[in-house]
């Protein structure tokens, strides 16, 4: 073990944090019918009991032993090379606990929100085994754990987008992000051949010690994890599963889609730094990808109309964000947006999803409106989101993107600097769009709010409006770390922040920028404000408000064709890899399959068969033919024998 | 003859053989005594006693290099290892007759099986031609007796058989000894070593025909046809016995054979029919096993075809293909013993449920009997990452380092062969079409559960946790 990665000390806690999400899956699975609504605290207590064991491991995460940092937990070895064990260092100690303890809240949230489901039990069961999956990912030390989580959250993510099944839309978005997420499991499975073949082990700290034996294979190598980061993490061109995956139940799209799994992709290339570092031109492609993404997501998200979908946009942006930091080696800002993202973004989708169980699952923000009297609750909960995610100072997105755009002229890319300066702008532009939208003006829905369980089965017949303690207090808690995340990135390099990370990312000593910190923050503000300005100017207006659905009407008559397409990425893909698929499909299908490879395997199991009857028919049980057969094999024996001494 | 002919050490280093020896006299000698129902247990009792006893006595004496009997047998870590494989072996199948066996002659089988077991060790540790034979007819005369007891017109068959076949090729091996010894004047095999005996004739026809002897105990092609029929004819808790504690012994007088008694130079030549049979066997014994419907029959081709593995290994004579056979034995035993140990839970006191159609459905009779049946057999199939799979690996590997890549190539073969062979089992077991003949499990076998268990626990630990490749193998020296 090298390279501070995986310490040869032994730190049992760390089974129980990952196990204890599994023991609740198992549980709710195997005793469903017998826990039903049980089912949610059970498996909300495991969840919660793994944070608590996170906290408490800590001091041991965080601490250096015999020259490397962090716990370590030995599972097995199996070949050579092949040596599994559980890491918890600073990087994966932030996932878990951001897994544990947002995982948690969600979890309590579900409780409320999956109340009147009768497939209670099946709900908990899967969000549980997915914690379980994304603690396997982030806890392992090594790339064949990484990618055995890898998938499992993919598993897990099909059986949640999927969980009403009856719904024709959520199995094909489910089957969507499945097909998606296995080309970038494939392409994982690349790297870690690749690697293997050149280092001959798979553990991180081997492989991040002997970078320089991937020669040139490392641009490959990070091409492929890459593509595997992208896949998971939504970015161009593979994003199109994410919005498609909002046909899941909310809280699962506030647990996966927003919190935790999107960013599987982020803690992979920030796990990776040694890699990427050691590639410039790696370096390069991420950060490029990376910030095309935010910027296209934040411009489709200008474009939607159902609440879920934005948010689904402004994730595939904010993580965009997130991997040109960490791409372009801003790793300890990268990581800090996640984490704040992390608060506000499950915030935003919780929140929503208080304002779509209201309202009878109406999900189209031009059938909302008014809702600041009906829902204040969410409303000011929705408020702190959407000021945090637009980075207006003092929430916690504000510190985080502006690490994140700062770091991008510290490294030298003032290109994408400039791209995350107009992104911010863009993105104040459309989550104002939806707040001022959502909560301003006259009700435009057809629901009657305020009668008990009208237009949906009001769960026990409470009044439908006022989300039940199980809903409001986390999103209250979300809301409060939304606003106080980012107060850990004060101080610059003396900030909380920097001091964790201190011995996990490489140390900086960068030159200053032409344009300072204080400037940067100064400009980002400015075009913040403009796209806060313009969508007040367009939605919030007594005018606008005064005429809101007719102008809600025309706006949606009179989109860009590019976007109401999604600049075409679907069918892009459809084009280029479905029909192309399909069509050699068809072409096995019906030609080379039945005739060659059946044919062949036909062939063989005929002859095989034969061979096999041959041999047994030497077998004919008679002590006669069993001696000839003994004598003439001897016979051979001797004759070799005879002639290889003889020659001698 | 002075009484110091031989030293303290000398008796200390086959005292496992001797506490195995005495325990089975001691058995008969309780069975006098003991009650008439109760002495089932006090036989296997006694007998697994002994039998624990010697493999306590044996692990204590690792470490330790000694050639007792002026080298007639040598103490190492190749031989405790052994040794603690037979053990195994020996006390597994001695539960497993006390399972299912009958109980009249409880107690005769466990002297026998405890006689043989001793002749196997001393074939462990065997380092001349002498004890090299006491060891290997000590075991084949408990054989024979074993393989006709149960009261079936097959298992008459079975013994007769095997005595007259088996008979021949002691006659071979007795003969190319008298050759070998004629070679170099000395029954010591590290004698064979000197660089004259090279070029003597007779060294390589006595070589030739101990080879032949010792090929037919390890039951490599052409002279495996005894085996299937023996192992269907035999008990099937004898058939277990048989399937590891003969190979392993003759497995171990062949490695030491192959890695210390040999001239330098004339390995390669003289050992390549051997690695020829080996290859055969991979073949014959996969494709024989696609036409049974005889589960012993199945696993004696099954057996047949492993061994063939095993010996591969030691192709390039390496240090470290010994550990790989050694480690894939292991394998071998709790894998093979495991699936005896499912048949012997789906047999009756009538039947011994040994046709295939027995299994019929099982997976839905007893689903947690078919998991585990389905688990050894996947295991001998060599499913990642079960530790069949792990050993075919490493003699992938080392085979492929030693040049003989041909022998990995049907190694491969043979292995695409079996798979469509023990699925044809695992399918049977997962039929959900109602079978014309099925044969309900046993109600009560607790002692063949306990050593199933043993048996997965065995494959599960070698596939994990601790005896990984890394961690048994530096056992071997």
């Amino acid at each position: 073990m090298h390279h501070g990665m995986g310490v040869d000390g032994y730190y049992p806690l760390l089974y129980v944090i990952w196990l204890l999400p599994l023991l609740g899956a198992v549980a709710c699975w195997a005793f469903g019918p017998q826990l039903k609504r049980t089912a949610g605290a059970l498996g909300s207590a495991t969840i919660g009991a793994s944070f608590v064991a996170t906290l408490l491991s800590w001091g041991a995460a965080t601490q250096s032993a015999g020259g490397a940092l962090g716990a370590h937990a030995h599972l097995f070895s199996w070949m050579p090379g092949w040596n599994f064990g559980l890491l918890l260092d600073p990087l994966s100690l932030l996932w878990v606990l951001i897994i544990t303890g947002v995982g948690f809240l969600i979890h309590v949230y579900s409780i409320g929100y999956m109340y009147t489901d009768r497939a209670i039990a099946r709900f908990f069961a899967y969000m549980n085994f997915f914690v379980f999956a994304m603690l396997t990912l982030v806890l392992s030390d090594n790339f064949v754990g990484l990618l055995v989580g890898w998938g499992l959250v993919g598993l897990a993510s099909y059986f949640l987008i999927g969980f009403w099944f009856h719904k024709p839309s959520a199995v094909a978005a489910a089957r969507k992000a499945f097909v998606i997420n296995v080309v970038g499991d494939v392409a994982i499975m690349f790297a870690i051949f690749i690697m293997f073949s050149r280092i001959g082990s798979i553990s991180f700290g081997d492989v991040f010690a002997h970078v320089d034996r991937l020669g040139s294979l490392l641009f490959l190598v990070c091409l492929c994890l890459f593509v595997g980061a992208a896949a998971k993490s939504a970015q161009i061109p593979l994003h199109t599963w994410l919005p498609d995956a909002m046909e899941g139940p909310t809280p699962v799209s506030a647990l996966i889609h927003a919190a935790t799994m999107v960013t599987a992709g982020v803690y992979l290339v920030a796990r990776c730094w040694p890699l990427w570092n050691a590639s410039p031109d790696a370096q390069m492609l991420v950060g490029t990808i990376g910030g095309l993404t935010a910027l296209v997501g934040a411009i489709l998200g200008i474009a939607q109309w159902d609440i879920k979908r934005i948010l689904a946009y402004s994730t595939m942006s904010q993580i965009g964000y997130m991997i040109m930091g960490v791409g372009a080696g801003a790793y300890a800002a990268g990581v800090a947006h996640f984490f704040t993202h992390a608060f506000f973004k499950a915030l935003l989708f919780l929140g929503s999803g208080i304002i779509i169980h209201e309202l009878g699952d109406e999900q189209d923000v031009r059938r909302m409106g008014g809702l600041m009297k009906k829902l204040p609750f969410a409303f000011w909960c929705m408020l702190a989101g959407v000021l945090a995610i637009s980075g207006i100072p003092g929430f916690s997105g504000f510190f985080s993107k502006d690490a994140v755009i700062y770091g991008m002229l510290q490294h030298g890319h003032p290109w994408l600097y400039a791209v995350g300066i107009l992104t911010a702008g863009i993105t104040a532009y459309y989550m104002f769009r939806l707040f001022f939208v959502t909560f301003l003006g006259e009700y435009r829905g057809t629901v009657a709010t305020s009668a008990p369980g009208a237009g949906h089965a009001g769960p026990g017949g409470r009044p439908a409006h006022a989300p039940g303690w199980l809903m409001a207090v986390p999103v209250g808690i979300l809301a409060v770390f939304a606003t106080i995340a980012g107060y850990v990135l004060i101080g610059g390099g003396a900030s909380p922040w920097s001091r964790f990370f201190a011995q996990t990312f490489p140390p900086e000593s960068l030159p200053r920028p032409a344009i300072g910190e204080g400037l940067t923050t100064v400009i980002a503000l400015v075009v913040v404000l403009c796209g806060i300005g313009i969508a007040y100017l367009r939605y919030a207006t007594k005018e606008a408000l005064a005429n809101a659905p007719a102008r809600l009407a025309r706006e949606s008559a009179r989109m860009p064709a590019p976007l109401v397409h999604l600049f075409y990425f679907d069918d892009a893909i459809e084009w280029l890899f479905v029909r192309p698929a399909q069509l050699l499909g068809e072409i096995f299908g019906r030609f080379f399959d039945p005739r060659v490879i059946d044919g062949a395997v036909q062939e063989t199991a005929v002859s095989s068969q034969w061979l096999g009857a041959l041999v047994r028919s030497a077998q004919t049980g008679l002590v006669r033919a069993y001696v000839l057969i003994v004598v003439f094999g001897a016979a051979c024996f001797i004759a070799y024998y005879a002639l290889a001494g003889g020659v001698r | 003859m002075t009484t110091n002919l031989y030293s303290q050490a000398d008796w200390a280093a086959v005292t496992p053989l001797f506490v195995v020896g005495i325990t089975a006299l001691v058995v008969l000698l309780a069975d006098l005594f003991a009650k008439r129902h109760s002495n089932r247990y006090v036989s296997l009792l006694l007998g697994v006693l002994g039998l624990g006893a010697a493999a306590v006595i044996c692990a204590q004496s690792y470490g330790q290099n000694y050639a007792a009997f002026g080298g007639g047998f040598v103490l190492g870590g190749f031989t405790v290892v052994f040794e603690e494989i037979i053990l195994l072996a020996a006390g597994f199948s001695l539960v497993l007759y006390g399972a299912i066996g009958s109980e009249e002659r409880m107690a005769g089988v466990v002297a026998l099986m405890l006689w043989g077991t001793s002749g196997a060790m001393l074939m462990a540790g065997a380092a001349n031609l002498m004890t090299i034979f006491l060891g290997l007819e000590l075991l084949s005369l408990a054989l024979y007796c074993l393989c006709g007891l149960a009261a079936r017109a097959t298992a008459r068959e079975a013994a007769l058989k095997y005595l007259i076949l088996s008979s021949a090729a002691s006659g071979f091996m007795l003969y190319g000894m008298a050759l070998l010894f004629g070679a170099s004047g000395s029954v010591a095999l590290s004698a064979l070593t000197a660089a004259s005996v090279a070029a003597s004739p007779f060294f390589w026809m006595g070589c030739g025909l101990f080879l032949v002897g010792l090929t037919f105990k390890l039951s490599l092609v052409p002279f495996h046809v005894w085996a299937p029929d023996v192992y269907e004819g035999a008990p099937l808790p004898v058939t277990a016995f048989m399937s590891v504690v003969t190979k392993a012994g003759a497995l171990a007088v062949f490695a030491r054979f192959a890695y210390a008694a040999l001239p330098s130079g004339a390995a390669a030549h003289l050992l390549l029919p051997i690695w020829i049979v080996a290859g055969a066997s991979m073949l014959v014994g996969n494709l024989g096993m696609l036409a049974q419907t005889d589960i012993k029959r199945l696993l004696a081709y099954s057996g047949i075809a492993q061994i063939g593995y095993i010996v591969a290994a030691l192709a390039g004579g390496t240090s470290q293909g010994l550990r790989y056979a050694i480690y894939y034995l292991v394998a071998y035993t709790f894998m093979n013993l495991g699936a005896f140990a499912v048949v012997a839970l789906c047999s009756t006191d009538k039947e011994e449920g040994s046709h295939v159609a027995a299994l019929h459905g099982l997976g839905y009779r007893r689903p947690a009997l078919a998991a585990a049946m389905t688990f050894f057999l996947l295991a001998l199939a060599g499913f990642p990452p079960t530790a069949g799979f792990l050993g075919k690996v490493f003699i992938l590997a080392t085979n492929v380092g030693s040049g003989y890549a041909w022998l990995a190539a049907l190694l491969i073969i043979g292995t695409a062969i079996s798979l469509y062979a023990y699925f044809k089992v695992i399918r049977a077991m997962y039929d959900r079409a109602p079978s014309h003949r099925v044969v309900d499990v046993r109600p009560v076998a607790p002692l063949a559960w306990l050593s199933l268990a043993i048996c997965l626990a065995g494959v599960l630990v070698m596939t994990f946790y601790p005896l990984t490749p890394s961690n048994v193998l530096p056992l071997v020296k």
